[in-house]
């Protein structure tokens, strides 16, 4: 069956009431998480993911998907109405788009933002249709080797690309893989690392973990600061966008969305990098590069073009390899592990129904989402007004109770806490979390993919470089630890 | 050279010897396969020679100074987070929803002085909000306390 048709048994299945619900929830929630500062998808997700215990995988993971992508949307809003970003991909919006509203434009710049989030989105699922197959299909030929130097290269990829410290980001990928070693040994069953405490027999669980490092990191970050700024109002009325708007918007939004996409299925680079690039870009194709930061409607189409393409992108290696390229995706394969289904390259084939339905769900819930961000734009504008203050108990509350659910014992609860200090630390030291949760995720798959490679072997090395998929991997992760050293070296140049 | 790239650095290489030292007693190679021990004992390597790394990376480039909180902001932090610590300390005698709601009004009242009513308000849709959906629609058997909440 060619991809189109399962495409169209895909959209068979969002086409249920509940489901629908599901991915208009999901979006919302999404919308709502990305313009509130402070808290961004990703932790949107962990703390939201309890609550799709009770529903079919499928409903679950199209949900968790709308508040990743959802959040994008959402991030415009404070950018441009409060200058400060709803979350880190939404950062380069600040620049031109809050200057638009300075000067009357703000309804303008949430337009073109929509509408080139929407292409973007729509073209990117569209890459996703086309791309993920054949790429899991050439991934079915992997073996043990290529999963261990795979999820290695997700760790290494995500440490030299996402940071501005490659040793940083690296001791962080370590961290998470040290943390994942707790509990007992995948292979002999022995238990390690638990230092006589019986509660870490069963290790560490990823949602606490996660819930700490993004929720309650985040939130004990933001109530740092006691002040809020008012957001500024837009009207319905101030959306519509000229002729010479949309002259100036339509090639950054292609190029935003061309760079997000490839931006977003490079493991590890994610949507805050695809967008940074694609407003780099985006002033460097300008005719008049001297309108940059001073309100350039072509400064905040390409920006949130890409961010959104690259979230979409970022699919295709969770859907393809199993290895998620950013937080959020990394968040969407915990999930997909706590609903009982393995990913990786037979995912496409093992749960098809649950991959086509998801793809067909980003269909759909990008259209919700451009009703939303376009007629009731200054609906969620309005949402920005209720102070941060009665927000932040709240998601501190609910983050508790998620990581109290996911076990039913207190452990996890502590287990949250300590990531939360952690997280804290993190943010304060610009440490990067991302590698962390990519690390906690990928360590199994790392682990027993190494131990099954070397027994193969009988300990040689040498498979590693036998076949050439495994050499070709190799040499990425090679190239992934190496690049940070030559770009250091061509900086200092 | 900041302490704020030494530490980090330093703490790793502690974990790094202190899995070394709990991995010790596990083997690292079984006959022709990989023991328990053989992960662990490599990231502990590999978090060796990132200390050194770190180290020789803060030596070269200039420290980015860090944005720690001014006083009263770390005090807001560190008491929310007490408050944070208090639900599973309180939870299994008041139960967990009652613990919760004295969070929010705690974190309300007392660290952001907010004012009554509202926070009132808050705790009470917060609250409901985890009682709809964990307990109502999900079924978490959340702890109880004596009031049977």
């Amino acid at each position: 069956m060619d991809s189109l048709q399962l495409l169209g048994q895909g959209f068979a299945t969002c086409f249920t009431p509940l489901n629908l619900l599901f991915i208009f929830v999901g979006v919302l929630i999404g919308q709502i998480i990305g313009a509130l500062p402070g808290i961004g998808p990703a932790a949107g997700m962990a703390l939201l993911l309890p609550l799709t215990y009770g529903v079919p995988p499928a409903t679950a993971i199209m949900m968790l998907a709308g508040i990743m992508y959802g959040g994008q949307y959402g991030g415009t809003l404070t950018s441009v109405l409060v200058n400060v970003p709803g979350e880190a991909a939404s950062v380069m919006t600040t620049l031109d788009g809050h200057q638009m509203a300075r000067q009357g434009r703000a309804g303008a710049a949430l337009s073109i933002a929509a509408i080139g989030s929407f292409i973007a989105g729509i073209g990117s699922v569209l890459a996703v249709v086309f791309v993920t197959p054949p790429l899991a299909a050439f991934a079915l030929k992997f073996n043990a080797p290529e999963y261990f130097l795979l999820a290695l290269l997700g760790i290494t990829a995500t440490a030299s690309l996402g940071s501005n410290s490659p040793t940083k980001a690296l001791m962080g990928a370590l961290l998470g893989l040290m943390i994942a070693m707790v509990g007992v040994d995948p292979i002999q069953g022995t238990p390690r690392l638990t230092f006589g405490q019986q509660g870490l027999i069963e290790g560490i669980d990823f949602l606490p973990a996660a819930i700490g490092l993004f929720g309650i990191a985040e939130v004990l970050a933001s109530l740092e600061r006691s002040e809020q700024a008012a957001p500024m109002r837009t009207r319905l009325r101030d959306m519509w966008l000229t002729a010479r708007d949309w002259a100036d918007g339509r090639l950054a939004i292609l190029r935003g969305g061309l760079i997000g996409f490839f931006i977003g299925v490079m493991p590890g680079a994610g949507p805050t990098i695809a967008s940074m690039l694609a407003y780099i870009a985006e002033k460097r194709f300008s005719k008049h590069p001297e309108r940059f930061g001073r309100g350039a409607i072509d400064g905040v189409a390409a920006p949130e073009a890409a961010n959104n393409a690259a979230s979409h992108g970022a699919c295709v290696p969770m859907l393809a390899l199993g290895i998620p390229g950013s937080a959020s995706t990394a968040v969407l394969l915990a999930a997909l592990i706590l609903h009982g289904i393995r990913p990786g390259p037979g995912l496409m084939t093992e749960q098809a129904t649950l991959v086509w339905a998801l793809i067909a769900s980003m269909f759909i819930g990008n259209l919700i989402l451009l009703v939303l961000n376009l007629p009731l734009a200054p609906l969620f504008a309005a949402l920005l007004r209720v102070r941060y203050a009665y927000l932040a108990p709240g998601i501190l509350a609910i983050s508790l109770v998620g990581a109290y659910a996911s076990t039913l014992a207190y452990t996890n609860v502590w287990i949250a806490l300590a990531f939360g200090v952690l997280g804290w630390f993190m943010i304060k030291l610009d440490f990067p979390r991302a590698p962390l949760v990519l690390a906690l995720v990928l360590a199994p798959l790392l682990e027993s993919s190494l131990r099954q490679s070397l027994l193969l072997s009988f300990g040689s090395l040498g498979i590693f470089v036998e076949r050439p998929l495994s050499a070709a991997l190799l040499a990425c992760v090679a190239l992934s630890l190496l690049y940070p050293v030559y770009a250091a070296r061509r900086k200092v140049g | 050279m900041k302490k704020s790239d030494v530490v980090p650095a330093l703490l790793l290489l502690a974990l790094s010897g202190a899995i070394a030292f709990d991995t010790r007693r596990l083997s690292f190679w079984d006959d022709t396969t990989p023991g328990p021990a053989f992960v662990p004992v490599w990231l502990a390597v590999a978090g060796a020679v990132l200390f050194v790394l770190r180290l020789a990376e803060a030596h070269r480039m200039r420290a980015v100074p860090v944005e720690w909180p001014a006083r009263a902001a770390l005090v807001r932090v560190a008491t929310i987070f007490g408050g944070l610590v208090a639900v599973p300390l309180l939870a299994p005698w008041v139960g967990l929803v009652p613990a919760l709601a004295l969070l929010v009004l705690f974190v309300l009242l007392f660290v952001l002085r907010q004012a009554l009513r509202p926070s009132l308000a808050t705790a009470a849709i917060t609250v409901g909000l985890i009682y709809a959906i964990f307990v109502a629609w999900l079924g978490v058997p959340l702890p109880r306390g004596p009031l049977g909440l």
